[in-house]
């Protein structure tokens, strides 16, 4: 059994990571536990015996299907690259007295807890598991945005709890409703997605319209839609770099995830012209907000995370198109994100550990002599910001372009006013980085003042890693990657 | 008119002013438990009326005609009121006698001259007491409205007498709306009569003083007249909650065993409700003026609340 | 068996405390008798659904009432108080937005509401007995009127009641409505659990001294540069 495998390394890691002494040991633990579950996915890849179904309890509540281990093949890499990151970015927190010795086992324990809690969540077959799972990684992540426990970092954790926990409970209402509706339908009622994919065409529209708008708003906050996004930028700022990281890389795309799949549910029955105009206005305001909140952005992190917000409103105008084609592009889409993010955030992590940028979260950040002093961190803002606004080489590029041409089959206007705010929102980054990055001290009295903060190759490497990847990604198509692609489109039935 | 609704009428009275000095004191009593002291005797209220009846009515050289009518008035309007909820005997109705409508007015007549009679005097203890008890006044107003109108929903009638013989025949106790009412009905008992946490009964010491304030300019028998309104408006208040909530024992016969049965029920049900009212007062602090709205609220929410269910379910 | 009408009205009694302890949630400033109505409105629900459990004879309804009352009758409230103790916070008088006034007023509309809407979108359904349907109404109210406590009120401990107010009206409305199976139901109480625990140990740094707020604060720069330096 493949899950079993999963479970026990999990376990394990817990375990050993309960036992272990040193940083270096926990975070070795964690770079396993990473790379096992990445080899396991490998492993299912290649083997090509998916989907896996299993039965848990009598009743069938893991699966494994192409959506579900693509989505942690991503979470497993960026998992991967950001415990190796964490290494020395961690180091430095401790050294700089920033996390206390005392917080540290808590620390890996939630990072190799949060690993396990998503993937499962990907592999829930039954809706209500996912539900749970999810709920759980908003506790488990907040633990890590609130581990440096200076007051602001609670502030934004405890915002992130109560507004993401309040609206997964609409969800779980949301839920309710869906299993009612199945079950009224077809006795008894379940909430496994592959049965209700079955059922789907003979479920009222009326019914599905409330449960879907219900479920919608809790998976929204999750992933940072509007109007519960307000959460995101203070929690992204606030985290450890390699923690912000998993948010923007991993966590948001639990909650795409989840619409993904309600939607695909919707897809089936006949709400779905209601429900994609909601995706698509929902959409629409979320890169709009977005985009205008970058403006004006002066501090790197919460640009970067306001940039998260503005990809996964595209994502949902993606998604409301709901033509195949525009499906299989948000979900390169989704790819394409999470990687270019995690590369940004470490970078930035790298330019925060140099800078010390001040605490608090409304604090510009004071950075000059950037190629001087961190030049991989640099260029990776550079490259990664190129590739985020959607140059092309870089992936986003092509999910950009394809899913901007599916868009004017649709609607003109929506496709103009998407144009607008993306260019905004490329046009703050290009301003932010020119502006931050072309500072250079006057040679003087107080140039010395900063020191060069002597990176460890180990925080250097995932950026150059993930840069390479999405250039790669962004240039070369394998047969193998479209095949895979237009399998999970064909298996969410679109 | 009937010879048993002349019989209600009396009967009705006699109890009312027999009975209201005695629960005024019970809660007294209670209250003192509750801070560990002996408290007054179950009678000092009788005997504080008669001796204010004893003694000399002096007037403030400024006051005018107002000061010496209100007294009657307040007395008059109230026991009029009283006649409109029956404590222990429901005759058939008789014109516009238990209109709870009308009953609100009543009440309101009283008030007011009440508040005239504390500004008539012209001492600043006086001119606050009225311009508080107006103010509160204003604001519980929409609150009564609503919970007598979620009453008249409730038993679909505008007539006390006809709903109390309707909770009589049913003689549930436990409907959850009945449960909100007499939530409601409470909350409208307590500022009504002007106990914590609006106001504090117990002294003439505070700044905060309401009730007393109005009437600190009144002596003698008009002290007397003034005191014994409010316990009656107390006591018709309590009899309002008592025999919609809990009516058993309430008799719609004209029979003296029946009579006396529920004489001695009403006494027991209202010492009940006295020493729960007793215990509220003594659990609470009293509220600052501006939040006392949050309370009103309480008592909008619930009776909305019932003529939701009513109107919908 | 004891006579369905005579369990009806009880549960319907049990509604009527259900939306008395909700106003009372909403409106008190004293986090002491908070917790308790919380406790309170925890045990209502063990009472509902002992009263459904022997209206429709279901084992889930049983179980549901003992987890309830273990976890949100006992173990969350006990929990809660002992950090209240430790905070020293008697009473929460800030809010945002809505003063408890306010939320009273908007949560009669949101019943309002709420009862339209799902008679509209229950038209159709097996869920249209009266009982029922009253139940689904009250839970979503109880939700809504515990989401107005978590978003107007400041202090997280407050908010923390506010979302277990929330998440006792999502049972009741499941309750009502439909049967989950036990395995779901078991695992959010868990969650829920966590959550608090975590939110409250968190609301513990949070209501730390404010000196010792910016000591950590000074510590920071002063350490770094120092360590630097050198």
């Amino acid at each position: 059994m493949i899950l079993a495998a999963f479970i026990v390394t999990a376990l394990a890691a817990l375990g050993l990571i309960a036992v272990s002494r040193t940083h270096r040991q926990m975070n070795s633990i964690c770079i396993g536990e990473a790379a096992v579950f990445l080899g396991l996915e490998i492993w299912l890849l290649l083997s090509g015996q998916i989907p896996v179904l299993s039965l848990v309890l009598g009743n069938q509540y893991f699966f494994i299907d192409h959506l579900g281990l693509y989505e942690a093949l991503i979470a497993s890499i960026i998992f991967l690259l950001a415990a190796i990151y964490a290494r020395g970015y961690v180091d430095n927190l401790l050294e700089s007295r920033e996390l206390g010795r005392g917080s540290l086992k808590l620390f890996y324990v939630a990072w190799a807890f949060l690993l396990a809690l998503i993937v499962f969540a990907f592999f829930s077959d039954n809706l209500a598991l996912f539900w749970i799972f999810t709920e759980l990684t908003t506790v488990v992540s907040a633990i890590l945005i609130a581990i440096l426990y200076a007051r602001d970092n609670i502030d934004a954790a405890i915002k992130y709890i109560f507004i993401a926990s309040v609206s997964m409970l609409f969800s779980f209402v949301g839920l309710i409703f869906l299993f009612q509706i199945s079950r009224s339908t077809f006795d008894p009622g379940t909430l496994n997605w592959t049965v209700l994919m079955q059922q789907a065409p003979a479920f009222p529209a009326g019914m599905m319209l409330a449960a879907f708008a219900l479920l919608f708003i809790g998976f929204a906050a999750k992933s940072g839609i509007f109007p519960f996004h307000t959460w995101l930028p203070e929690a992204h700022v606030r985290a450890p770099s390699a923690v912000s990281a998993l948010l923007s890389g991993v966590l948001l795309n639990v909650g795409i995830y989840g619409i993904i799949r309600i939607f695909a549910l919707v897809h089936r029955t006949t709400a779905v012209s209601t429900v994609s105009i909601l995706l698509l206005v929902f959409g629409l305001l979320t890169v709009g907000i977005a985009a205008i909140s970058m403006l004006p952005q002066k501090k790197l992190k919460k640009l970067i995370a306001f940039s998260s917000i503005e990809n996964m409103g595209l994502i949902l105008v993606g998604l409301a198109i709901a033509t195949p084609v525009a499906i299989f592009w948000t979900l390169f889409h989704v790819m394409a994100h999470s990687f270019t993010k995690a590369g940004l955030f470490f970078s930035a992590g790298i330019l925060h550990r140099q800078y010390h940028s001040p605490l608090s979260a409304d604090a510009v950040d004071d950075m000059h002599d950037v190629f001087r002093f961190q030049p991989v961190a640099a260029w990776g803002i550079i490259l990664g910001g190129l590739a985020i606004i959607g140059m092309p080489l870089f992936p986003v590029f092509l999910s950009k372009l394809f899913i901007l041409t599916q868009l004017f089959t649709v609607s003109l206007p929506a496709l103009v006013l998407l144009l607008v705010l993306l260019f905004i929102a490329a046009a703050s980054f290009g301003y932010y980085v020119i502006s931050t990055f072309t500072q250079v001290s006057q040679p003087g009295p107080d140039a010395h003042d900063i020191v060069a903060y002597k990176t460890p190759a180990g925080m250097q490497w995932p950026i150059i890693i993930l840069i390479v990847m999405i250039f790669i990604l962004g240039t070369v198509f394998t047969s193998g990657e479209t095949g895979f692609l237009n399998t999970i489109v064909a298996e969410l039935m679109f | 008119m009937s010879l048993s609704f002349i019989i209600y009428l009396v009967i009705n009275t006699l109890v009312v002013l027999a009975i209201a000095p005695l629960f005024v004191s019970i809660i007294k009593k209670v209250k003192a438990w509750t801070q560990g002291r002996q408290g007054p005797s179950l009678f000092q209220t009788y005997f504080n009326l008669a001796k204010l009846v004893k003694k000399e009515t002096i007037y403030s050289a400024h006051s005018s005609w107002i000061m010496r009518i209100t007294p009657l008035v307040s007395i008059a309007a109230i026991l009029v009121a009283a006649l409109f909820v029956p404590l222990v005997f429901v005759p058939e109705p008789v014109g516009g006698i238990g209109n709870i409508i009308l009953l609100l007015y009543l009440l309101a007549l009283a008030k007011f001259f009440m508040a005239l009679a504390g500004l008539d005097a012209g001492s600043s203890f006086g001119g606050m007491g009225s311009s508080r008890e107006m103010s509160i006044s204003a604001i519980i107003e929409p609150t009564t409205i609503i919970v007598f109108a979620a009453l008249a929903f409730v038993f679909k009638t505008l007539n006390v007498f006809t709903m109390f013989s309707a909770s009589v025949a049913s003689g549930t106790t436990s409907t959850p709306t009945l449960i909100l009412l007499a939530i409601s009905l409470f909350i409208i008992l307590i500022v009504e009569t002007s106990r914590i946490p609006v106001d504090n009964p117990e002294t003439h010491l505070e700044l905060t003083m309401i009730h007393e304030g109005m009437i600190l300019e009144q002596s003698g028998p008009n002290l007397a007249l003034m005191e014994l309104s409010s316990a009656v408006k107390l006591t018709l208040l309590m009899a309002l909650l008592i025999n919609l909530i809990v009516p058993f024992g309430l008799s719609t016969t004209l029979t003296l065993g029946a009579l006396v049965l529920a004489i001695v029920l009403f006494a027991l049900k209202g010492t009940i409700l006295a020493g729960i009212i007793g215990l509220f007062e003594s659990s609470m602090a009293k509220m600052r003026f501006f939040r006392l709205p949050s309370l009103f609220a309480m008592a909008f929410f619930f009776s909305t609340l019932i003529i939701i269910i009513e109107v919908f379910a | 068996m004891i006579d369905p009408a005579l369990i009806q009205s009880v549960i319907r009694v049990l509604f009527a405390v259900v939306i008395i302890t909700a106003a009372y949630i909403i409106s008190t400033r004293n986090l002491s008798t908070l917790v308790s109505a919380y406790a309170f409105q925890s045990l209502t629900l063990v009472f509902m659904a002992l009263a459904l459990w022997s209206l429709e004879d279901a084992p889930i309804l049983l179980a549901i009432a003992i987890i309830t009352f273990i976890s949100k009758v006992l173990i969350i409230p006990y929990f809660i108080t002992t950090i209240q103790e430790r905070i020293r916070i008697k009473r929460d008088i800030e809010f945002h937005f809505l003063s408890p006034t306010t939320s009273l007023l908007l949560s009669m509309g949101l019943i309002l509401f709420i009862y339209i809407a799902l008679s509209n979108i229950l038209k159709d359904t097996a869920a249209r007995e009266s009982l029922f349907f009253f139940g689904a109404v009250i839970g979503l109210s109880l939700m809504l009127m515990g989401m107005m406590v978590t978003f107007s009120r400041k202090r997280a401990i407050t908010k923390v009641l506010g979302y277990l107010s929330m998440e006792n009206g999502v049972l009741l409305f499941g309750m009502f409505v439909t049967e989950l199976p036990f395995i779901i139901e078991f695992l959010i109480v868990i969650d829920l659990i966590i959550l608090v625990m975590l939110t409250t140990i968190l609301s513990v740094g949070l209501d730390s001294t404010l000196e010792e707020y910016h000591d950590r604060l000074h510590r920071f720069h002063l350490v770094e540069d120092t360590e630097e330096g050198s």
